[in-house]
């Protein structure tokens, strides 16, 4: 009987580990719990090939995601989210990149790509 | 007409395989070269062994390496470092997510390459300089951040990073 007890005890005990591992958010206001769940999608994890903080649960993304919901907390904007973690981990950290220098290749690559596809198919069937 | 197109059905293709293959192959740490230089962050803590590290311990040029005891890439390019502090490099460590207990044992049984090392414990200071994890390396110039290696620092990647880098920084002073 005691033995059974104790195997109870011990496979619940296991079960039980993953929770230690899961960080929980609180919010009391539901907006803030929104923008900050869209903001650590948008964040990319600086030590992951691909994926953002949200899906990454190693050291640095979980240091950013705290980082996150402090600043969420303490009520800064999402651009201002943005700025403080790019500052630190540079633009590569923007799942978003902004709008300017040599990210416009990045932005309009692939339709001036298209567009000289398109034109060389539609000269060479004029030809 | 015709001809020239064909040139550049088979042209367009070979420079955008090109230009993936590039962007792939080409070794990850090279981009670091290219690194926009910053600030060294403000910060307000203790060396190892207890005393409050002065700002002006970064004056001139300055490696800040990042490591810690649990680290095992940190032992693999520790003997590396010793080198570079035997030829008189500078080098300041900044003991990330440690216990100071452990990561004096630590320098005490594989040899102190480090001027002094900054202890933080929580990660603060290596938050603010955009650490993803230990080892990584900084090149400081009075204060300013010019270069970055992330990972195990070597023979080749100081060679190609950051000894160019400080050549250029006793040049301009």
């Amino acid at each position: 009987m005691t033995i059974k007890r104790c195997l109870i005890s011990f496979f619940l005990f296991i079960l039980s580990t993953p929770a230690f591992n899961q960080m929980v958010y609180e919010f009391a206001d539901p907006m803030q719990e929104k923008r900050f769940y869209s903001l650590i999608s948008e964040i990319r994890c600086p030590k992951c090939t691909s994926g953002s903080i949200a899906s990454s649960d190693v050291p640095v993304s979980r240091d950013l995601k705290n980082k996150v919901y402090e600043l969420v907390l303490d009520g800064s904007s999402d651009k201002e989210i943005k700025q403080y973690v790019s500052e630190r981990f540079g633009n590569f950290s923007n799942y978003r990149p902004a709008l300017e220098g040599s990210n416009y290749i990045l932005w309009f690559g692939p339709f001036i790509f298209l567009a000289i596809i398109l034109a060389i198919f539609f000269i060479k069937r004029r030809v | 007409m015709n001809q020239s197109l064909r040139l550049l059905i088979i042209i367009l293709p070979i420079l955008v395989i090109g230009f993936f293959a590039k962007v792939l192959l080409v070794d990850d740490d090279i981009h670091f070269s290219n690194f926009e230089s910053k600030n060294f962050p403000s910060f307000e803590l203790n060396d190892l062994n207890g005393d409050p590290v002065n700002a002006r311990s970064l004056d001139g040029i300055k490696i800040v390496n990042v490591w810690a005891s649990w680290c095992i890439t940190c032992l693999v390019e520790h003997p590396f470092l010793t080198k570079l502090a035997e030829k008189n490099i500078q080098i300041i460590g900044l003991n990330y997510k440690d216990s100071d207990f452990k990561a004096n044992a630590w320098l005490e049984r594989h040899g102190n390459p480090y001027l002094l090392s900054i202890y933080d414990p929580r990660g603060d200071l290596a938050f603010d300089l955009g650490v993803t994890g230990a080892p990584e390396s900084y090149l400081i110039v009075n204060n300013q951040i010019v270069g970055h290696i992330q990972g195990e620092m070597n023979q080749t990647k100081w060679e190609t990073i950051f000894l160019p880098l400080i050549n250029e920084a006793k040049q301009g002073s």
